[in-house]
């Protein structure tokens, strides 16, 4: 029975991606609506899976508080503000709160992460200073530091009209494109790989 | 005593600010309470938002109040949900297969498009279009086709049958050796970015933490 499905998870998966494909490439009667009804599809299954995610971080903090593991009592943290914020989001009367939780919470949590980043970027280029002194490292370094510093000597005219737009427009550009088609190149080869099952991420291979 | 809202937010910004950048003195339980506390909120948030207004508002308002044809077309995604349900359960848990096995589908063949009408023919275009300005743009062109093609040299990895050894040709590798500094440049620049947006963070985080001591002092 789990073989006839194995077989059945490729054919659904390769079937339903050379449609898209086929709606997107092609503009052939039928085709570009089965697209837009697929993607509407996905999108409701992306948030049930979602969901069913979210589900799964309570069960398992839950059986962590039911079994008494070690750091049991941050899951217990975990799990009251999840239900206090679901309960918040999800009542109208309470709106006044989720807006508390989101400014009060969320935001200046999501911000002390990003502001601990530039310190742990420091540390990190100071290491690898200490690790690592090759050619490609020591160029790392200036042109870091040339992006940082060059903002604050934009007042000199060579400065802003022509070492800013060399570094930015010319320097750095050449890589960057060349990241970026290697990323598409990439994605649409694991792509192609998946319709044509030889990669099976949904099981069976 | 009632606390206002803008009192009690005040305080919790106040409060999870700097538990979270205690974690600049190290690991410490105040820090874990704070990322705790944050990712229960962020998911109990996600969890309400994704329900409302992707499952309410997109499979159950057309299945409930749609013409017929709406009704009809939405029944699968209803099927298909709750198939994606038994993956809560170990024993269930590949009946939700084929579901995941349409997400991945589409996901691949969208991937595919975006990767292929989003990024590889505007670069493609992008890289041409460099060299219509007369003599100058042809050298500044040139030299950022030139960093983009030692830049994939440098993510090429494989080598043919004939070489035993496994290494890069000596053009190879001075070619994979100028992408590497292309890269580095790239990198640094964007390590730059990211830096300063950090700081931009950091700088804002003490200011807010002034202000609220600065509001209560008076």
């Amino acid at each position: 029975m789990k073989r006839i499905f194995s077989i059945l998870n490729a054919v659904i998966a390769m079937g339903c991606g050379l449609i898209v494909l086929i709606g997107t490439f092609f503009n052939l009667q039928g085709m570009r609506e089965t697209r837009l009804l697929f993607f509407q599809w996905a999108v409701i299954l992306a948030g049930v899976a979602v969901l069913v995610g979210i589900w799964n971080l309570f069960s398992v903090h839950l059986q962590k508080i039911r079994t008494r593991q070690p750091g049991s009592l941050y899951s217990l943290i975990l799990l009251f503000f999840m239900l206090l914020s679901l309960l918040f989001s999800s009542v109208t009367e309470f709106s006044a709160f989720k807006t508390v939780f989101l400014n009060g919470i969320i935001l200046p949590a999501e911000i002390s992460l990003l502001a601990l980043l530039a310190v742990t970027l420091l540390y990190a280029l100071i290491r690898m200073l200490r690790t690592r002194t090759d050619l490609p490292t020591l160029i790392f370094l200036t042109t870091a530091l040339a992006a940082l510093l060059l903002p604050v000597l934009a007042q000199f005219p060579a400065v802003n009209d022509l070492i800013r737009p060399a570094l930015t427009n010319l320097l750095a550009a050449g890589g960057a494109r060349g990241i970026l088609i290697g990323v598409a190149l990439g994605t649409l080869t694991t792509g192609l790989r998946i319709l044509l099952g030889a990669d099976r991420p949904y099981g069976g291979k | 005593m009632i606390v206002s809202n803008e009192l009690l937010t005040g305080l919790l910004s106040f409060l999870f600010t700097v538990l979270v950048l205690s974690y600049l003195v190290g690991d410490n339980p105040g820090f874990r309470v704070a990322i705790h506390a944050f990712i229960g909120t962020a998911a109990g948030y996600v969890a309400a938002t994704v329900f409302r207004q992707v499952v309410v508002d997109k499979l159950f308002i057309p299945l409930l109040n749609g013409d017929t044809w709406q009704r009809v077309i939405m029944i699968l995604p209803l099927l298909f949900s709750l198939l994606l349900l038994t993956k809560m359960s170990a024993r269930l848990e590949w009946l939700g297969g084929p579901v995941v096995a349409f997400l991945v589908g589409v996901g691949a063949a969208a991937a595919i498009a975006g990767a292929v009408m989003g990024t590889l023919l505007p670069q493609i275009e992008a890289s041409a279009g460099m060299f219509s300005d007369g003599f100058g743009s042809l050298l500044s062109g040139g030299f950022v086709l030139f960093g983009t093609v030692v830049s994939l040299a440098y993510f090429q990895f494989s080598v043919s049958k004939k070489n035993v050894s496994g290494k890069r040709g000596k053009l190879a590798a001075f070619l994979a050796l100028l992408g590497q500094i292309f890269i580095a440049m790239t990198l640094g620049v964007l390590f730059a970015g990211v830096l300063a947006a950090a700081l931009t963070a950091f700088v804002d985080r003490i200011q807010s933490l002034v202000l609220f001591l600065d509001s209560f002092l008076r």
